[in-house]
């Protein structure tokens, strides 16, 4: 790829120029994990929302802090790369005595394979959670990068993928859930053994899972709470992942509450048209949508929208119950790309469906309802905002 | 670039046409609907057919996942659509335009670092989408040239 003149500005937009840290942070406290975008060198994406989080051995006290985890909305489960685990866990084995071992398919077309493994995970101020994790690993198995069960080139290390690890607290209790505890060509877990694996069946429990909704209390859901960026963007900022849906505790107005249907799908309307497959989704570090009157940005930022002013927008989201309309921003990406910045909450492109990415976060307080859990919102899984 | 990309593939194709080499073509994109029940057997699924205006689509569903082939009325395979708590075959579904794909996940993610965005490529020949999150993966494979009067992009779904 031939970026020439446009590799710096790119890459200024993708990483931040400026590196300097906004200290307006949140305090730690009790069930609150503090995240950030903008103040990491493994997270370096343009709208990469980051956290640590603790892992132990099981049972005992012998526990690594892994940093640079991406808070993710969109997946289900803590997923660390191997090479930064310093600890032994659990591996997981099926009846047979087979280790256990997972792709996982993400939204960008990025895909994991590594094994699962049982970790006591410590969120934020809460008790350990014991718990089935992904160790990234493209060799487990006996597998590579270019040659596994998951038919497609994995994801290799950190520095390539800008985490050490993906931290996926969504409205799923389980990342498969009874597809894969019913049949063994699921796609997604996998027995190995002497180099080979096959497809496996999988129960519930032995599944990579939300660690959340396993907490003793506050097992709900999450909150993101965020603060907004100006137009131009910001260097960085901080806010706060809060364990539990508590609203009256986290002092903002009554939220509109989006149920969503079984698939964990909402539906935008935008300009009259009907988007049924649309997502609310931190992980993503844009808003995408289809909208032929804006204008695409000239590579390489062809993916974003170029509109020669900001456009002032608006679409309605609704769930199976519950709507609300949400007005937002799109900025000309190569007049974002000048600033150095590295948080936007107007930065978006061109999809076929409704990706509400990290944007939509940005100045506001997110309710995130895991399903078959209750709250004083009523029972997941919902968006409430 | 995008052409280059077509033309270096389309290349590698005719390469690839040579007999000594070349394995059946069974994949169903770009291919006769016969190799619908081909991809059927494969992944061991059930299989059910629907006749529309002008189209007709197969849905083969196995596992957790849902996958519809679309066929023109000269019977040309030219969309296929997947969803599901999984990711299909794409060797198999994607056929000869599976290495066109591939070069286009390997374009995404040479950009550095990389961006978190749905997937999309787009050729004058072949359209790649894939979207979704834990539970619910979605994606879609078609042919701009191929599509039958009458039907647009978003009607693939």
């Amino acid at each position: 790829m031939k970026w020439s003149g446009m590799a710096v500005v790119v890459l200024c937009l993708l990483a931040g120029c400026n590196s300097s840290g906004d200290d307006t942070g949140s305090s730690s406290s009790a069930g609150t994990i503090p995240m950030s975008i903008g103040t990491s060198s493994v997270c370096v994406t343009i709208n990469e929302l980051c956290a640590s989080v603790t892992i132990c051995q099981p049972g005992t006290s012998n526990c690594q802090t892994v940093s640079d985890v991406l808070v993710d909305i969109g997946s289900t489960g803590l997923r660390v790369f191997g090479s930064r685990l310093s600890i032994p866990l659990t591996q997981t084995m099926d009846a047979q005595g087979r280790a256990l071992g997972e792709c996982t398919f993400f939204a960008d077309g990025s895909t994991t394979w590594g094994s699962v493994q049982i970790a006591d995970v410590v969120l934020g101020g809460a008790p350990p959670v014991r718990v089935p994790i992904q160790v990234i690993t493209p060799t487990f198995g006996g597998q590579s990068v270019s040659s596994n069960p998951c038919n497609d080139t994995v994801d290799s290390d950190p520095d390539s993928a800008s985490l050490n690890g993906i931290l996926g607290i969504g409205i799923f209790r389980e990342d498969c859930g009874p597809a894969c505890e019913q049949e063994s060509n699921n796609t997604l877990y996998f027995s190995c053994e002497a180099g080979s694996c096959a497809g496996a069946e999988v129960a519930l429990s032995n599944q990579v899972q939300n660690p959340v909704w396993l907490l003793p209390t506050g097992n709900n859901g999450v909150v993101l709470m965020l603060p907004n960026v100006p137009v131009t963007g910001a260097p960085s900022v901080t806010g706060s992942l809060i364990l539990g849906i508590d609203p009256a505790a986290s002092n903002t107005p009554p939220p509109a509450v989006l149920r969503t249907d079984e698939s964990g799908f909402v539906t935008t309307v935008y300009k009259g048209r009907t988007f049924s497959r649309s997502f609310i989704d931190s992980g993503s570090n844009a808003l995408f949508f289809p909208d032929a009157t804006l204008a695409n940005c000239a590579m390489p930022l062809d993916p974003f929208y170029c509109p020669s002013n900001a456009v002032n927008l608006s679409a309605t989201v609704f769930g199976v119950s519950g709507q609300t309309v949400v007005p937002f921003q799109v900025a000309n990406t190569q007049n974002l790309a000048t600033t150095g910045n590295a948080v936007f909450n107007n930065l978006a492109g061109d999809f076929s469906t409704f990706d509400w990415g990290l944007p939509f976060f940005l100045g506001r307080t997110v309710f995130v309802g895991i399903e078959g859990q209750d709250s004083s919102l009523g029972p997941g899984p919902f968006f409430a905002f | 670039m995008g052409q280059i990309t077509i033309l270096i593939s389309t290349v590698a194709l005719l390469t690839a046409s040579a007999p000594a080499i070349v394995p059946p073509v069974w994949a169903a994109l770009g291919q006769p609907a016969a190799t619908v029940e081909h991809d059927r057997v494969m992944m061991k699924g059930q299989r059910q057919s629907r006749g529309g205006t002008g189209y007709s689509i197969d849905t083969i569903t196995v596992a957790g996942m849902q996958i519809k082939e679309y066929a023109s009325p000269d019977g040309l395979v030219f969309a296929v659509v997947w969803k599901g708590t999984g990711a299909p075959d794409l060797k198999l579904l994607l056929g000869e335009y599976f290495e066109e794909y591939r070069e286009g996940v390997t374009a995404a993610r040479r950009r550095t670092p990389r961006v978190r965005e749905p997937f999309k490529m787009k050729s004058d020949r072949l359209v790649v989408e894939r979207v979704g999150h834990s539970r619910s993966l979605w994606g879609r494979a078609y042919l701009p040239l191929h599509l039958p009067p009458g039907i647009r992009p978003e009607d693939i779904q």
